[in-house]
């Protein structure tokens, strides 16, 4: 195995398509933020307080739609539990003395995307490090707030005369996940692959995509307890 | 900036960052923590990781499915797998995925 220590730089890198693919979201969150009412820096507040791209959408939608304070916040604080089991999973991953003093600050940094493109550094070799977060986390944050800025700024239908470009950074978010379930994937985690992408379908269409999410993981990660128990 | 919105980013803000990080302070999944060694626990943690993202691949591909657009979707996919055989490259292969659907779209257009 190449136990090579994943580099600031070299997560940078690896965090590269993680940043193109959150630019034109982001952008599209500053264009209906505010559409929505709301001034550039109430947009960029949220994207750099908040941090969620879901959640902030729903964020807008709440805020628009008068829905009281507390069942808004409570909504969003719901849709982002997920991010709790993040953590652990990951350091499970990177294995007994990782690293963690500086983790207050690089765990904000630990979105949907970024956990996953860590845990794939891990499963192709690299050894992880604090470093190796810090970069990993923060050229996709840098993206996320910039996107927004030049969304709010640009305003409604910036991208509408580049519908080529924008149907190809569209697609980068799914052809990110579907390159990392590439690098990680091995016969054993067949089970738990499959288990939590029909459970993502189904609580998608059953619930909602949040649900789908929420359903998924917990379906897949029950589905890889039970093949180990038996096995 | 509004007051509301303040509130509400800062909030939302505070439990995204407990999320992330608590969980991480307390041990959890760390070796000598209440996630390691090999009982239920560290099972399910680590399997966590595979169900997450092939979670998240199939939550970021349903809108193109429900769309019903196949051409560009499956030029993409072709591209990621590609140039993942090819290079071993999660970045390149990111990339070429995006661009082979782009390409895909502009024909199908």
């Amino acid at each position: 195995m190449d136990a090579r220590q994943e580099t600031f730089t070299a997560g940078l890198v690896t965090a590269l398509p993680i940043g193109l693919g959150y630019f034109p979201i982001a952008f599209a969150f500053g264009v209906a933020a505010t559409g929505a009412g709301l001034s550039g820096w109430e947009a960029a507040a949220l994207s750099v307080i908040i941090y969620a791209g879901a959640s902030q959408f729903l964020a807008l939608a709440l805020l628009t739609s008068g829905a009281a304070l507390p069942v808004a916040a409570f909504t969003l604080i719901a849709m982002n539990l997920r991010h709790v089991l993040y953590g652990p999973a990951l350091m499970k991953a990177a294995g007994g003395g990782a690293g963690k003093r500086h983790a207050w600050l690089w765990a904000w940094g630990l979105t949907d995307e970024v956990f996953g493109a860590a845990l794939g550094e891990i499963a192709r070799g690299k050894r992880f490090s604090e470093a190796g977060m810090f970069g990993l986390g923060l050229l996709p944050y840098a993206a996320w707030i910039s996107g927004t800025v030049a969304g709010a700024l640009a305003g409604g239908g910036a991208l509408e005369g580049w519908p080529v470009l924008q149907a190809g950074l569209g697609f980068l978010l799914p052809a990110l996940f579907l390159a990392l379930l590439l690098s990680i994937l091995t016969r054993p985690q067949v089970p738990v692959i499959t288990v939590a992408g029909l459970a993502c379908v189904a609580g998608t269409l059953a619930v909602s995509s949040t649900g789908g999410i929420l359903g998924g993981m917990v379906a897949g990660a029950l589905a890889g307890v039970l093949r180990r128990a038996r096995g | 900036m509004s007051g509301e919105v303040l509130v509400l980013a800062l909030v939302v803000g505070a439990a995204n960052w407990a999320f992330r990080y608590l969980p991480i302070r307390f041990g959890l999944g760390s070796g000598g923590g209440a996630g390691g060694g090999d009982g239920v626990l560290a099972r399910f943690l680590a399997a966590v990781g595979p169900a997450a993202i092939a979670t998240l691949f199939v939550a970021s591909s349903l809108p193109f499915v429900q769309a019903g657009a196949v051409a560009a979707p499956l030029a993409g996919t072709a591209g990621v797998v590609a140039v993942w055989v090819w290079r071993r490259s999660v970045v390149l292969a990111t990339l070429a995925g995006a661009v082979a659907y782009a390409a895909g779209f502009a024909l199908a257009g």
